[in-house]
């Protein structure tokens, strides 16, 4: 396309050790599995809400994040609103998710699944 | 998040201008099947997981969210007065009587999903759902 593309200089994505230490995990005992994919879609109340799914290659246009052995691809479609971004995993007895420090969100919803940016 | 409704187990969990309802219906009925609340296979086993003995998964109603009610958990170990207790397979479930008139019917399950793994209310007979995440929802007129 010719277009020039531009590359944010600092990480787009930064994880916590617990972040890194389950996709790790997760990609542990799936040899076909490069790493995860992060990806925004329109869903929820407050407009936007993050996916997540096993990466089985690496897209053309994706985002490639390497932190502590853990390799995170960002959708295209996501990396703008996700610049910035830490990615923390938090787990208790009732629930345990992925979750997304975001500092360029201006509003979300009760739940926390989905954003506004 | 968890310990601040931990600090303030006493407080009114519902508030809603729809309380004539709560008081005129809340009788208590035969705690079986339909008239109660249903756990899930992954609900049971996740709780055989994490639960010790004496542990109960209790659910509650509160006002909130952006559909109006929103389902809240927690582990306690207590079961007051006017508790409902549902066991299935060594595991328990307590909601209190102003929160089961929301939850009638419904089935507990614990999802699990790449992003998040949590316990959901689904299948609630009374709820018209108003959130994609499943914790909010607006009653069924």
């Amino acid at each position: 396309t010719g277009k020039r593309r531009l590359i944010p200089s600092r990480a787009a994505l930064n994880l916590t050790e617990s972040a890194a230490t389950k996709i790790k995990t997760l990609m542990a005992d799936k040899p076909q599995v490069l790493g995860v994919r992060i990806g925004v879609k329109t869903r929820g109340c407050n407009g936007l809400s993050y996916t997540l799914d096993y990466a089985y290659e690496k897209q053309k246009f994706d985002e490639e994040v390497i932190q502590n052995g853990a390799k995170v691809y960002i959708d295209s479609k996501a990396q703008l609103t996700l610049l910035g971004t830490e990615m923390d995993f938090v787990e208790n007895k009732l629930s345990s998710e992925f979750v997304f420090t975001n500092p360029n969100i201006k509003g979300t919803c009760g739940c926390g699944e989905s954003f506004n940016v | 998040l968890w310990s601040e409704q931990l600090a303030y187990p006493g407080t009114s969990r519902i508030h809603s201008q729809n309380t004539r309802t709560l008081t005129t219906e809340a009788q208590p009925e035969s705690a079986s099947s339909n008239a109660g609340i249903l756990l899930s296979d992954r609900c049971v086993k996740r709780l055989q997981k994490i639960g010790a003995s004496g542990e109960y998964l209790r659910i509650y109603v509160e006002g909130g969210g952006c559909s109006g009610f929103q389902y809240k958990f927690d582990i306690d170990t207590k079961v007051e007065e006017d508790d409902r207790l549902f066991e299935r397979d060594g595991v328990g479930l307590v909601v209190d009587v102003e929160s089961l008139e929301y939850l009638k019917g419904s089935t507990i399950d614990y999802q699990e999903e790449l992003i998040r793994s949590a316990f959901q209310v689904v299948k609630n007979p009374k709820a018209e759902h108003g959130c994609s995440c499943g914790a909010s929802f607006s009653l069924k007129v």
